[in-house]
């Protein structure tokens, strides 16, 4: 819901109950003084008949106009008290049913007691509620158009800063070099939002390269003591009078070394990809890229005696970073080459929806949603730290790929749709 | 030969000449930033190692200099930033190759091997190593003089042998070369390509020139 609604509604619900309220209010306050006016023309009319009976001993005729009824009626009893009342009582002249106000009281003429009633028609009090209620209902209506105007114009126009605002933070991009660039307004809540933006993204821009050029420093102290250590083991290596012990060593150490120089590699990596610093794109085709990367292993096929069977459409094209494709298909390969049997099978299918790579390999001890995450492997295989599907997976989440692992007749299967 | 090696790290500068001095190069160091630029400018190198950071300045702007007085030095970058811009501005401002840190020694000499072939106009196409004898632009092997069919990989592998003759290779290395990085760790595959480039140079009449090296890898000579 938006603010603008959310606070209209609200308004609108409050505006409505307090008019009501004064309707209401209006009505009784209204209602109460003309009767206190009828009833003091009442007791103007009761003055009247009194004095025509003290002077005449007469009962006056009765009348019954539009607006007054004057009768009298021989009293049953010989208590009767004054009091006023409204009733209601068919009109004549109207022919409907009306509200009178009347005022009944005692009257003796000639030593019998009759009972005075005179009455006044309400109708003028009905008509004036009747337009109370109808001016009520009009400023109501009135004042849900003002509102749906000044939303329409006014707001809309007031919120303009906000909404530029927010624009340029949807576009903002920490690995980009273009500032976010705000106009300058007068209303203090927007500028204040809008300095408040500026100095952020400005700080999560500071803080990202910063972080960029750390990775990339931590990379190069970490690999140029591998390096050292790699060379230095290589010399060492040539010496001739070497032992079996030493050779052990030796190569103990080289497997090593190897181990952490890629585990930097993929981490850096990682982190490269998470901080979406492959975020140039290109058109990739993806089909050329997987033949020469089939091409290259095809040695590696014929060592394990592994079948292929290719189901490559020509020409697909995707539009992503050339690198992480490149990555993406070595990746799949590689891990379908590794986990794969001697003498096993390898189907590769590849279209414009999908790739998928289904190999023949072990059984699996583990769920294979654990695969994509980092340094999980099937421990018997090799030496691999398991992070090939971690940044598999990783450059998918980028492009919006669905990833899916499927295991069926010793058939392990990768699916990346795209 | 002569080789120039840009490089702050004296432990990595002098495993690196101390390999390279053992394939007949003539070696020297070049420390930081200024002595490689007073080196490049008095002498000239049939190849050129050189880092990307430097103490005093940047190897890219050295790269800039060489190129700015036409030098014809073949340039092998070699650098610990496996950065993409690095290794895309590298190439574009004219260097030969580019290996990033950490790297196999066989690697580097097998690299520097064959940048110095490409400089040499005067084409020594020829590598030869007792009967064997390798056509590297034509890229075909004879054996006593008759031609020796190999697959792609199994050449790029006897070359990669005869560019670090009497050496110890490690399987990785050998891996990372065909392959590339990531197909480290899985040996059994170089065990069945040495097996086989192996049996067709026997086959062919030559000698069985690679020997395995217990726990380490394999060794080329005679």
């Amino acid at each position: 819901m938006k603010l603008l609604s959310k606070y209209n509604q609200v308004n609108v619900i409050a505006t409505i109950i307090v008019l009501l309220l004064s309707a209401v209010a209006y009505y009784f306050v209204i209602e109460r003084t003309l009767v206190h006016q009828l009833d003091k023309s009442l007791v103007v009319e009761e003055k009247e008949i009194t004095d025509y009976i003290r002077e005449n001993d007469l009962l006056p005729e009765p009348s019954d106009s539009k607006e007054e009824q004057e009768l009298y009626t021989p009293a049953k009893d010989a208590k009767v008290i004054r009091k006023f009342s409204s009733v209601e009582l068919y009109n004549t002249h109207h022919n409907k049913n009306v509200y009178y106000r009347q005022l009944e009281f005692p009257v003796i003429v000639q030593g019998k007691i009759y009972i005075a009633d005179v009455r006044k028609s309400q109708e003028e009090t009905e008509d004036l509620v009747q337009l109370i209620l109808k001016i009520t209902l009009a400023i109501v209506l009135l004042l849900l158009a003002t509102l749906f105007i000044i939303n329409r114009f006014v707001l809309n126009k007031l919120w303009q800063p906000f909404n530029t605002t927010l624009q340029q933070i949807k576009q903002f991009n920490v690995a980009g070099t273009n500032e976010v660039d705000l106009d300058s307004t007068n209303i203090s809540e927007f500028a204040e939002l809008n300095s408040a933006v500026t100095s952020m993204t400005k700080k999560a821009s500071q803080d990202y390269h910063e972080i960029k050029s750390f990775t990339e420093n931590a990379s190069h102290e970490i690999q140029t003591p591998l390096a050292i250590i790699r060379s230095r083991l290589e010399l060492l290596s040539q010496s001739e009078n070497l032992n079996e012990e030493q050779m052990d060593a030796i190569q103990s150490i080289s497997e090593t070394t190897n181990r952490l120089s890629k585990l930097n590699q993929s981490l850096i990596l990682l982190t490269k990809i998470d901080n979406r610093q492959f975020k140039q794109t290109e058109d990739v085709n993806v089909s050329l890229l997987l033949h020469r990367h089939l091409n290259n292993y095809e040695e590696l096929f014929h060592a394990k005696e592994i079948s292929i069977t290719k189901n490559i459409t020509e020409d697909v094209i995707l539009n992503m970073n050339e690198t992480l494709a490149e990555i993406l298909i070595v990746n799949l390969l590689i891990n379908a080459i590794k986990h794969n049997i001697e003498k096993g099978s390898l189907t590769i299918e590849l279209n414009k929806d999908y790739l998928s790579i289904a190999n023949t390999g072990k059984i699996l001890n583990t769920n294979p949603a654990i695969y994509f995450e980092r340094f999980k492997k099937e421990s018997t295989s090799n030496d691999s730290m398991g992070l090939g599907l971690s940044i598999v997976k990783k450059i998918c989440d980028t492009y919006d790929f669905e990833i899916s692992y499927n295991y069926k007749d010793r058939i392990h299967t990768l699916t990346v749709n795209f | 030969m002569k080789i120039l090696i840009i490089e702050d790290e004296k432990e990595l500068s002098e495993s690196i000449a101390t390999y390279l001095k053992g394939e007949n190069y003539i070696c020297e160091i070049a420390a930081d930033f200024n002595k490689a630029i007073e080196k490049t400018e008095l002498y000239d190198y049939d190849c050129i190692l050189l880092d990307i950071t430097l103490p005093g300045g940047n190897g890219l702007e050295i790269l800039r200099e060489l190129k700015a007085s036409n030098k014809m030095d073949g340039i092998l970058i070699i650098s610990a930033k496996n950065s993409l811009d690095d290794k895309v501005t590298g190439l574009t401002l004219g260097a030969d190759d580019y290996l990033s840190k950490p790297f196999h020694l066989s690697e580097l000499s097998a690299r520097v091997a064959a940048i110095i072939r490409r400089k040499n106009f005067d084409g020594n196409d020829i590598l030869k190593f007792e009967n064997l004898s390798i056509n590297t632009r034509a890229k075909t092997v004879l054996v006593n003089d008759k031609p020796l069919d190999l697959t792609r990989k199994e050449y790029e592998l006897l070359l990669y042998f005869m560019s670090n003759k009497k050496r110890v290779i490690s399987k990785n290395a050998i891996a990372e070369h065909l392959w590339g990085d990531d197909m480290q760790g899985n040996n059994d595959f170089i065990y069945t390509h040495i097996k086989n480039l192996r049996k067709k140079l026997i086959e062919a009449g030559g000698t069985d020139y690679i020997k395995s090296v217990y726990g380490m890898g394999y060794k080329f000579s005679s």
